[in-house]
């Protein structure tokens, strides 16, 4: 933990009066200050006299406890649903096979259950937690006897690792970005705190977590940590902490070409820095060494046994296609084996351009029937799919690699991530997650509260969650969807609960008119989609009519998402010469 | 004139985001206690309500709590009609789940609204800290443990309570003020422990004088009266006509029942039970007789359960006149200083000889002495650092209402951040006394609380951990004897406060 923020200078810009982030209002009147969203009223008794982050800081992460805890009473992911239950059962099952199983075997054992298909840190962290609940309760996770087990205990132990783990990574490193972000802006201690709220707040990512049942706050959390650091300015540890993401979930990658730009525009510009680089090269390397260190550990020790893969297991295609050839004698072929499989076994190529229904570029033009996918031969669509996704990385990369600056990092992230999202292939519809994360960070920034960027991170936050309610329904997570996206909806003082964001005037930091234009019609339809939904049924020969109408309509909102944050970037890049921005711009570096 | 944030409709968004959220929680039999009066009073005629027990939960509120119960089951069959049948026990379809737990949700804004008014009726430079109080009591997490996870209507009971409170506040509103409070008793008669505070005041205030109490104003008497008889007959009236007030009056009071809930409640009688199981370690060398049938009932307060081993038996009729006596100086003082503070104060030391004496008293009881200190805890700090312990003391009693492992995190989070935030909040507010003060319940209230922590810790984990399920009482011991320290003391230090003001 970081020493309290009182034991920095204090700053002549940072009054506590100053409304310059946008979590205040000044009435023209009566020349009186008031709360710009409910969210910065709860943190009104403590404007003015400010209070320790020792007791407020608490006060937020328990009721963002709350919250979470909350929510982990309802259903998850599979509850009561055979043959194959959900991502809970996945989740459990991973701690059955690595707590039971040899190394060797994690990757090969009985793939048609929930075979394991995350990098080697899910294995080592499902094996800790395994190892925990073994010790509590040995039937939670007996080897094949387990399956499917849904005793109100072990969900309760579940759900209680999923809140440790988000505890000890993810919330630590939220409040690390936020205070960095706000260290290097000159943000107030008042304003930090408003920041570190919403974002802990934020609803899809409680509804994904703690409702459907999923680790993802660990490698977000892994992301913010590398963001962190990044804004700190200590490039190797954002290293260490990405690989930590990537292995944990292979998805990390949607951010892993900002990474890179970053990481090597900082080793560029303004000067090069040979050292640098070879730091950051070696540092990648080493941690991806670490992060299979285990494995191969392991493997080791089975060969040593001499344990044999299981029977059923099926050596990768992968190994076949290797440019040498390689002998199964050789003494590092079981390695070989294992780290092919593993690879194999995370990315899935074999599977289709998208999965189920995902608001994206590829499933909106599919499903609404605009153009059929399904005739083309698959590695013509994985091909455009690559095209289309570079195309759209592109640009922020670029501009974060010429133009390496900390305050545009949340913002290079989202874009990179929404292009990832919208164009890649092999999408859910839980990894909207990925560009959500950086996108609400542009909260802690210092123009975040302010009612033009407030509505567009609102705006995909809504409607991201709104996206995933086809998925919720599902997991009968109906209530908490609602009351969680509206609570969230209410507290930034959006729609459906609130204009005032859309009524405030441009001049005073309101939204501009194509925002306007693209937002409400937007949520009108959201609401009309609701109504609907819940009261008339599909076609008969359509019944996944209103599915896909969600994700048309969500398709279109992500991509607006993509392109004002790309937008944004250029803007604040200040490539386009805006005199004001850039001189606001130098202000701040200096 | 300045709005203080977060405002009390913020509040209470927010706070009911987190209730309709906690509704697959952890329901008590209190639950199923209400279904089934929704099913009898929506399936049966009136006169066979008192008489009906099909289910072992039978109807032992007075007859507006029944009325209110039909009234709600007219909205019921069109959630579910199967809840609506007697022969149903235990039935809970989650669309009666939603409907149950979101008819508490709605009847709450009684209380929102009571504590809306007691905003707006505060002076200018009060405003602030009756704004926090009014937040502090909206997010009491009694309420919410009794309320949204144990199930009952308390929000709805309190709120009554404190409209009928802050009507007393002005001349005009003392008649609707005595005619709210006897409403509230026909809906649930544990107010009545409140009733000699009423008594006093009404009768100091509005049917005598302010000069001279013999000068007595009949037609306020009169109108008071009428009023009282007519609720009264609305609510026992009709069973009255079917000749069934014995029958009525016997639910209402079941004497049955023993000193000490089967949790004990932390009172005096949680002290003396305490020192009566220490003194059994103890009578051999002090040279004592045991009663040896005791020393086994490990569950007090059963019906007929031999309480004590070495103390002596304790007796209805005692605890009456031990809860009358320790009523009587506070009511003494309402009558020679009739002021709405002092009232306020009264009712609130009326609770706590209630609390402190009475004869199985339940640990939710407990409200209510906080909810109305709550009102007074910020009129400067002598009530503030005798409220602290209480609110320490009282929210941990309640613990043992939830004893599943889902709901042992919310209620422990819940109350240490309502702790942290309010009694930082208060100690803020708080002026400095007029008077200086005499007792030192700030340095014991640090201690207090910092004995919570590892009390906790020991009876929700170290215990099971160190005996499994071994005297299982001692952890249920160990907080009530804890908190009745704790209420002890906030009684003493208020009291003493509220006599030397």
């Amino acid at each position: 933990m970081a020493p309290p923020s009182s034991h920095r200078p204090r700053k002549k810009r940072a009054g506590a009066s100053s409304p310059a982030i946008g979590t205040t209002i000044i009435d023209s009147s009566t020349k009186r200050e008031s709360p710009a969203f409910p969210l910065a009223a709860f943190f009104w008794p403590a404007k003015g006299h400010p209070v320790s982050q020792w007791v407020i800081l608490p006060c937020i992460l328990m009721i963002a406890f709350l919250f979470r805890w909350a929510t982990s009473l309802w259903g998850y992911s599979g509850l009561q649903n055979p043959p194959m239950h959900g991502d809970f059962e996945a989740q459990r099952h991973w701690m059955e096979l690595t707590t039971n199983l040899p190394v060797t075997h994690w990757y090969f054992h009985d793939l048609q259950w929930w075979g394991l298909d995350y990098p080697p840190l899910t294995a080592y962290h499902s094996w800790i937690l395994g190892f925990i609940g073994a010790a509590i309760n040995p039937e939670w996770f007996a080897l094949y006897r387990s399956r499917g087990l849904d005793a109100l205990d072990l969900k309760i132990f579940m759900r209680a690792t999923v809140v440790v783990s988000e505890y000890l990574i993810y919330v630590p490193a939220a409040v690390q970005i936020v205070r960095r972000l706000a260290k290097h802006q000159s943000i107030n201690p008042w304003d930090f705190s408003i920041a570190v709220a919403a974002i802990l707040l934020q609803p899809a990512t409680i509804l994904i977590d703690h409702g459907h049942f999923q680790y993802n706050t660990v490698m977000n959390g892994f992301v913010l940590a590398s963001m962190a650091s990044m804004v700190a300015g200590r490039p190797l540890w954002s290293c260490v902490y990405f690989v930590a993401a990537l292995g944990f979930k292979q998805m990390a990658l949607f951010f892993a070409p900002a990474v890179a730009a970053y990481l090597a525009g900082i080793c560029f510009f303004p000067k090069v820095k040979p050292l640098r680089l070879v730091g950051i090269a070696i540092i990648t390397v080493l941690s991806f060494v670490v992060l299979f260190l285990p494995l191969v550990l392991g493997t080791a020790f089975d060969t040593h046994r001499n344990i044999k893969l299981p029977s059923s297991a099926v050596l990768p295609p992968l190994l076949s296609t290797l440019p040498v050839e390689v002998s199964p004698n050789a003494f590092y072929y079981p390695y070989l084996v294992q780290l092919v499989q593993a690879i194999h076994r995370i990315f899935p190529f074999a599977r289709g351009l998208f999965e189920d229904k995902v608001a994206n570029v590829w499933c909106a033009i599919h499903s609404s029937g605009l153009h059929k996918l399904n005739n083309y031969p698959s590695d013509l669509l994985s091909k455009a799919a690559l095209a289309l996704t570079l195309t759209s990385i592109m640009p922020p990369c670029l501009l974060i690699f010429f133009k390496p600056r900390k305050e545009l990092i949340p913002l290079a992230f989202a874009t990179t991530a929404w292009g990832f999202f919208m164009c890649s292939y092999q999408v859910h519809e839980k990894n909207v997650l990925l560009p959500l994360l950086p996108m609400t960070v542009l909260l802690a920034t210092d123009t975040g509260m302010k009612p033009s960027t407030r509505a567009w991170v609102g705006f995909a936050n809504v409607l991201a969650c709104w996206t995933l309610f086809p998925l919720l329904v599902r997991d009968e997570l109906r209530v908490p969807y609602f009351v969680l996206t509206f609570l969230w909806a209410y507290l930034m003082g959006l729609p459906p609960t609130s204009l005032d964001i859309y009524l405030t005037p441009a001049n005073q930091g309101g939204p501009a008119l194509f925002t306007k234009i693209v937002h409400l019609p937007i949520y009108l339809a959201m609401i009309a989609w609701h109504v609907v939904e819940a009261f008339v049924l599909p076609p008969t020969n359509k019944p996944d009519l209103w599915v896909v109408a969600n994700v048309c309509l969500g398709a279109a909102g992500f991509g607006m998402c993509y392109l004002w944050c790309l937008w944004r970037l250029v803007e604040e890049s200040g490539i386009l010469g805006n005199a004001r921005k850039t001189t606001d711009a130098v202000k701040k570096t200096q | 004139m300045a709005e203080h944030f977060p405002t009390l409709s913020q509040t209470a968004i927010v706070a009911t985001a987190l209730k309709v959220l906690l509704w697959p929680a952890y329901k008590s039999t209190d639950f199923e206690v209400h279904r089934n009066w929704l099913a009898l009073t929506h399936s049966l005629p009136m006169k066979e309500w008192y008489f009906e027990k099909t289910s072992e939960w039978t109807l032992d509120y007075p007859p507006f709590f029944a009325y209110f119960e039909w009234l709600l089951s007219q909205a019921a069959k069109y959630a579910d009609v199967a809840m609506l049948q007697v022969n149903n026990l235990n039935y809970d379809s989650w669309q009666t789940v939603y409907f149950q737990r979101t008819t508490v949700i709605v009847t709450e804004l009684v209380l929102l609204y009571a504590l809306y008014l007691f905003i707006q009726t505060s002076t200018l430079a009060s405003k602030k800290q009756a704004h926090a109080a009014a937040l502090a009591i909206f997010l009491s997490p009694g309420l919410l443990i009794i309320d949204h996870i144990h199930f009952q209507y308390n929000g709805a009971m309190y709120g009554l309570l404190i409209l009928s409170v802050i009507l007393a506040r002005k001349q005009s509103g003392l008649l609707a003020s005595g005619l709210v409070f006897a409403t509230l008793l026909c809906l649930k008669h544990i107010y009545s422990y409140l009733a000699p505070a009423y008594v006093v005041f009404l009768l100091r205030t509005y049917c005598m004088g302010p000069k001279s109490i013999f000068h007595i104003k009949f037609f306020n008497c009169i109108k008071l009266g009428l009023g009282i008889a007519g609720i009264l007959g609305l609510a026992f009236g009709p069973f009255a006509y079917y000749d069934q007030i014995l029958q009525v009056l016997s639910r209402l009071f079941p004497f049955a029942r023993g000193l000490c809930h089967a949790y004990w409640a932390p009172n005096m009688w949680a002290l003396y039970s305490f020192a009566d199981r220490v003194l059994i370690y103890a009578a051999p060398y002090l040279k004592l007789p045991v009663d040896s049938r005791a020393i086994d009932s490990v569950t007090r307060g059963l019906v007929g359960d031999t309480s004590f081993a070495v103390l002596p038996e304790i007796t209805p009729r005692m605890t009456f006149l031990l809860t009358l006596a320790s009523q009587i100086p506070s009511l003494i003082k309402l009558f020679f200083q009739p002021t709405w503070d002092n009232f306020v104060a009264t009712l609130t030391l009326c609770g706590y000889a209630s609390f402190l004496w009475g004869w199985h008293v339940h640990e939710k009881a407990i409200l209510l002495v906080i909810i109305p200190f709550g009102l007074i805890a910020l009129k400067d700090r002598r009530y503030l650092g005798a409220f602290r312990p209480l609110a320490v003391a009282g929210h941990v009693s309640l613990f043992p209402l939830l004893f599943t492992a889902n709901e042992f995190p919310i209620k422990v989070v819940y109350t240490v951040f309502w702790l942290i935030t309010v009694l930082f909040a208060f100690d803020r507010l708080a002026h400095a006394p007029d008077q200086p003060r005499v007792f030192l319940l700030d340095r014991f209230s640090i201690l207090y609380i910092a004995v919570a922590i590892p009390l906790i810790a020991y009876c929700s984990l170290v215990h099971q951990l160190v005996f499994g399920a071994k005297y299982e009482f001692l952890p249920l011991m160990f907080i009530s004897t804890y908190s009745a320290v704790g209420v002890v003391l906030s009684w003493i230090g208020f009291s003493v406060v509220f006599v030397k003001s």
